[in-house]
């Protein structure tokens, strides 16, 4: 008897993407399959990120399963990826072309929230996405300095509403990233003394004012606390998710409950909790200390409900590489930081996948 | 509903919310509305709101919690968050 195309979905839908909760065929991630009567197998595996945590072991399981059926002779996986967009019908009139939004928050200033923001963009960027990074810290933009970049974004004119031209910054780009921040604008000397109403009008024009064109991922590096920047972003954009960033030290996970608590009350997903500045690896000894304490956010983000995302050391190589402009997953990407960094990207993008099936509520006037 | 003056809501779990401008203005979160920092706000200043204050011109998505409600009055400071819509019941 021929082997056919259901007896091959069946077989596949035996596996489950452990983070959408359901089988990948009814999920729609098996595209072009091919069922030759000589039984050669051929499919494509379509994944909701290229940044996929368990790619490997997707398409390992898939051979396995589709060669053990009677009358398999040889199986093609081929394995791509298509970011679906966080809900199912976007409110597109600001950032169109943007399938996901990606927040970076923490409660308090100066626990590697840009660090770790200017690094996952640059990781899920390496994992093949096309990303943007938009710097929402008006009076203290790190993104310029942390990526090298300091030009004058130039103007493009696009189509706009009713066949109008609309004049756009373009974003500067480096390291394959798309690149915003106050600090182009305004020069990265410039001190912005201006009260909330500006700043949030600031944070809405770097969106809506910007060419960003399409993007499968848009992370946004938030200033510290729960003020202005942060509800002006989250009540302008469906946001995807976002991540918070702690040290784990019992004083800011106390306070980066406070900015859980805010987006929780705005209906933004938490992805969940990174703890940065984990560990420091004794350059003489090669011992872990634990400076800040250990485990204390994974066991915060346990208390709280929340994803634990990930650990990232408190390391010179990614200090030195921020300082020289250069996002450490790309100029030392053998380095542990990098390693760690690349696996919170994986995390985030399995989280945010999960958004893909939410919908929005829908507006009718009539 | 232009015409009926009133916002329908159909939520996830199936439950139905049919709010009238009325109810709605009345039901104002803002801060102008409801004062702030120990002020008593104008809602609680006064008993009649008058025509155009209690019909409903339009309504629009606040982030993924709440909803933005203009009246004819020209008065859209307003968010109502979901939770705070919920509670407001049926009618």
């Amino acid at each position: 008897m021929a082997l056919s195309e259901e007896q091959v979905l069946g077989a596949l839908g035996k596996i489950v993407d452990p983070d959408l909760g359901r089988d990948v065929v009814s999920l729609g991630m098996i595209k072009d399959l091919r069922v030759t009567p000589q039984g050669q197998v051929g499919f494509t595996f379509e994944l909701t990120t290229p940044a996929c945590p368990v790619r490997d072991r997707f398409k390992t399981q898939a051979e396995e399963i589709v060669g053990s059926l009677a009358g398999v002779s040889d199986v093609q996986v081929k394995m791509t990826a298509n970011v679906r967009p966080s809900f199912r019908q976007q409110a597109a009139e600001i950032l169109p072309g943007v399938k996901q939004t990606i927040a970076v928050a923490s409660g308090k200033g100066g626990v590697g929230k840009s660090t770790v923001a200017v690094n996952l963009a640059a990781a899920l960027g390496q994992s093949g996405a096309s990303v943007g990074l938009l710097d929402a810290d008006i009076y203290g933009p790190s993104v310029p300095a942390m990526t090298g970049t300091q030009e004058q974004p130039r103007l493009v004119e696009v189509p706009g509403a009713e066949g109008k031209t609309e004049r756009k910054l373009v974003p500067l780009e480096a390291y394959g990233l798309k690149l915003m921040s106050i600090g182009f604008l305004a020069g990265s000397d410039q001190a912005m003394v201006w009260r909330g109403p500006m700043v949030s009008r600031a944070i809405q024009q770097l969106m809506s004012d910007v060419h960003w064109g399409d993007l499968d991922y848009l992370v946004i590096d938030l200033p510290p606390g729960t003020g202005d920047a942060s509800l002006t972003i989250a009540q302008s954009v469906p946001l995807s998710g976002v991540a918070i960033v702690a040290t784990p030290q019992d004083l800011a996970l106390d306070i980066a409950v406070k900015a859980l608590q805010m987006f929780r009350s705005l209906n933004v997903t938490p992805l969940g909790l990174v703890e940065n500045m984990s560990w420091y690896t004794c350059p003489s000894c090669g011992h872990e200390h634990h400076l800040f304490g250990h485990g204390g956010a994974e066991r915060a983000a346990q208390r709280l409900g929340v994803p634990f995302l990930g650990a990232i050391p408190l390391d010179q190589e990614i200090r030195e590489e921020a300082d020289h402009g250069a996002p450490v997953v790309t100029s030392r990407p053998n380095s542990t930081a990098a390693t760690a960094f690349r696996e919170l990207a994986s995390q985030v993008a399995a989280k945010t996948s999960i958004q893909s099936f939410r919908r929005l509520p829908v507006i009718n006037v009539r | 509903m232009r015409g009926d003056n009133q916002l329908l809501i159909a939520w996830e779990d199936g439950f139905q919310s049919r709010l009238g401008g009325k109810r709605l203005r009345w039901a104002c979160p803002c801060a102008e509305c409801r004062g702030e920092a120990g002020v008593p706000g104008r809602l609680d200043q006064t008993e009649n709101l008058a025509d155009p204050e209690l019909q409903l011109a339009g309504v629009s998505l606040i982030g993924q919690y709440a909803l933005q409600i203009g009246f004819e009055s020209g008065h859209a400071t307003g968010i109502y968050t979901f939770r705070h819509l919920r509670g407001l019941g049926a009618e």
